[in-house]
């Protein structure tokens, strides 16, 4: 079974993210880059799944910067089998994701696609079941837990309240949660071993998608500073400015 | 506390007020004692000054009813130097904990000697600048505790110990008397530069009070990688084949059973399946990809040469924090078997050898005990802890380990090297200091100390007998 697994180039998590000046976008210039968390965790399920006998190929593909192939590296490294980068050119937005994605599955013919469920600068949400729809594919998002069992995949979700788990008839999709399982740390050896790994380069022209833009963003801005805290006296007092300065009791 | 005069305890109060002198038992356990747990706390009271001129007043009181004081930070010493056994009274920083005078030219600023270590880290950090002396408990740590006892930590092989970061500082003697030294130059030849008594002088001289603190510029993204290693001289091979081409940040160690300790009690990830007998931890900046690069071939080089098994490098900020935890959470994980602790160094080009005859001597004379291995082997300084086995008595486990040590430091003497590299001495290594100082060093010490202490009240007893 082929699995393909989509990775994104965000902004390390643990960075602390600044506005531009203008107000325009986040501040990238020298920042730290990383895999995204969500997408990190597809790869280790898909590693899982390779190292279990079920996955017989593992293919790692991303869309974005020809930086972004540092992160199809860090696939690789930690056990993909083979990459694939989709070059495009400045922001791309999730239903053209999930169209350039719907090219390389249409390429691939993947019996399973992995995907985060989000990636953390974005935080649409929407390119793994975009993907779904475009390519006819049974989903099963927030997955905390996956199984294949023959030409099903059993994907147990984490739906509000509790879980849900729901059967799919393969090819199917699935998005990672956070509990999922832990990521390896991506050994030296591998990281050499990444570097020969096949990695193909298309165009979305090559996939015979046109990269179109319907959002346009108006404003990146901080959130507004907390106020620092004052202490109170006694209850009295605490009782008073609630009460009329607050105005919540 | 029987015989404590009530006349002396008038006067703290008067010093600092009654809410601010502690005299219950539990105040006086956690007051008086550090991270050691081999003397019994019992101090008279706790005094807690809240300004520079109220410690001056409670050393001056302290003088009028010879009442001996031990300066008290965040009490994560590991060499019972901020131990208070014997009656004395504590003299607690913590309230002063502020942080002023930034100044972005000279890169500095004046902290409190109460200001908890992490907290300087996150004020400079806050400024686009970095304070970098580190270790595990820079949490509880303060800056005056960090400065008497001149901490060093995990970053000492590229920015040095504390010394290194104190630009000026000010000082309670022993009689009173506040001393402001050094006011922040770099430059200053014009006679002793007493501050650097100071350093390290683990309260013996008088109390430091507040101190003005070096910052740096930030280090930028850094990479952390834990290799596997076959052995100790292996280690000290990586660390030279390293240190040859890249600046690095940290170079620290630690054997497979600390390993084991840590994955499971902090549950932590192995960084990967091949189990070594020792690994290394090695940290740099990278300001291009050439740096990896570097360490990538370096890492080529070790497994070629058959020093390194297996190895990984940090993909994100969150995975080189974990990987330093594995690191860091050593010194907690083990705190369970009250671990015996020795904190011995040598010079770096001696440490191959000098492991080798310590880890021979330690194998024969524990072969029940659980020995952990780990340390800051880039600056020649390793911590050899002797884990305690739940059914042996105390007094019979510090016995033993008692004796072993002498074994040990008469290694470390012949080595010319250090029995404690970074805890300072305390009571702990009190009787083992002549290894490692000739008498005459030692009489001029007591002689230094007499100046700044004439009436012997400032931590009496602690690195040696007055």
């Amino acid at each position: 079974m082929k699995v393909l697994v989509a990775v994104k180039r965000v902004v390390d998590y643990n960075v602390k993210v600044r506005a531009k000046g203008d107000g325009s976008d986040v501040d990238l210039n020298n920042v730290k880059m990383a895999i995204n968390p969500f997408c990190e965790i597809a790869v280790e399920e898909a590693v899982r799944l390779k190292e279990a006998g079920v996955a017989s190929e593992v293919i790692a593909v991303s869309i974005g910067e020809k930086p972004c192939q540092e992160q199809i590296r860090t696939a690789l490294a930690l056990g993909a089998d083979r990459g694939i980068h989709v070059e495009t050119e400045g922001k791309v937005e999730p239903l053209v994701v999930a169209k350039l994605l719907k090219g390389v599955v249409d390429k691939e013919e993947p019996q399973l696609v992995i995907l985060g469920k989000q990636s953390i600068d974005g935080d649409n949400n929407q390119t793994g079941q975009m993907l779904g729809a475009l390519a006819n594919m049974a989903q099963g998002t927030f997955a905390s837990e996956v199984k294949v069992d023959g030409d099903k995949v059993n994907v147990t979700r984490e739906v509000d309240g509790g879980l849900q788990t729901v059967s799919l008839k393969l090819p199917a999709i699935v998005t990672t949660d956070l509990r999922l399982n832990e990521p390896r740390y991506a050994s030296l050896p591998n990281i050499m071993k990444a570097k020969k790994k096949q990695l193909d380069v298309f165009s979305p022209a090559d996939l015979g998608v046109e990269v179109t833009s319907h959002i346009e963003q108006v404003k990146v801005e901080p959130p507004a500073e907390r106020q620092a805290g004052i202490k109170v006296a006694d209850v009295a007092e605490l009782v008073d400015k609630l009460k009329n300065e607050a105005k919540v009791i | 506390m029987s015989d404590f005069p009530t006349a002396a305890l008038d006067d703290l109060i008067a010093c600092v007020g009654a809410e601010r002198v502690l005299t219950d038992p539990e105040s006086l356990q956690v007051y008086g004692r550090d991270w050691t747990r081999f003397h019994d706390p019992a101090p008279a009271a706790v005094v807690l000054p809240g300004s520079v001129e109220e410690v001056q007043a409670v050393v001056k009181a302290a003088l009028a009813h010879q009442l001996a004081l031990v300066p008290s930070g965040g009490r994560t010493g590991l060499s019972a130097g901020a131990v208070a056994c014997a009656g004395e009274v504590v003299v607690a920083l913590d309230r002063l904990n502020a942080l002023s005078d930034f100044n972005p030219v000279d890169r500095t600023v004046r902290c409190g000697a109460g200001v908890v270590t992490a907290s300087l880290q996150q004020f400079a950090e806050d400024r686009g600048l970095f304070y970098p002396v580190d270790f595990a408990s820079s949490g509880s740590s303060q800056i005056g505790g960090n400065i008497s006892t001149n901490a060093g930590g995990i970053k000492v092989i590229r920015h040095g110990m504390t010394r290194d970061w104190v630009a000026g500082l000010k000082l309670v003697t022993g009689t009173g008397e506040l001393l402001d030294l050094n006011r922040g130059l770099i430059k200053n030849n014009a006679g002793y530069d007493l501050r650097q008594l100071v350093i390290g002088a683990e309260g013996t001289l008088g109390i430091v009070v507040e101190a003005t603190m070096q910052l740096s510029r930030a280090p930028r993204d850094l990479a952390v990688m834990v290799l596997g290693v076959t052995d100790m001289g292996a280690v000290m091979s990586v660390l030279q084949a390293f240190q040859g081409s890249l600046d690095l940040e940290a170079f620290e160690f630690f054997s497979e059973l600390a390993l084991q300790k840590v994955v499971e009690h902090q549950d932590l990830q192995r960084p990967f399946e091949t189990a070594t007998p020792y690994y290394a931890l090695l940290e740099f900046e990278q300001h291009s990809e050439a740096e990896m690069e570097q360490a990538m071939s370096l890492f080529e080089h070790c497994v070629e040469q058959g020093w390194v098994l297996d190895g990984v490098v940090s993909q994100s900020v969150a995975q080189a924090q974990s990987l330093w935890r594995l690191r860091e959470d050593i010194s907690e994980t083990i705190s369970r078997w009250t671990p015996y602790k020795n904190d011995i160094a040598t010079t770096i080009s001696r440490v191959p050898e000098f492991l080798a005859e310590v880890e021979a001597v330690v194998t024969e004379a524990y072969p029940d005990f659980e020995i952990v291995w780990f340390g800051h082997i880039g600056d020649g300084n390793v911590h050899l802890n002797v884990l305690k086995p739940d059914a042996l008595p105390m007094d019979e486990f510090k016995a033993r380990c008692g004796e072993v040590s002498r074994w040990v430091f008469e290694i470390v003497q012949r080595h010319g090297g250090s029995v404690s590299a970074e805890h300072g001495v305390g009571l702990l290594k009190k009787d083992y200091l002549h290894y490692s100082r000739s008498p005459l060093e030692i009489e001029i010490m007591r002689q230094i100390k007499r100046v700044f202490d004439p009436s012997g009240i400032m931590n009496p007893g602690k690195i040696f007998d007055a």
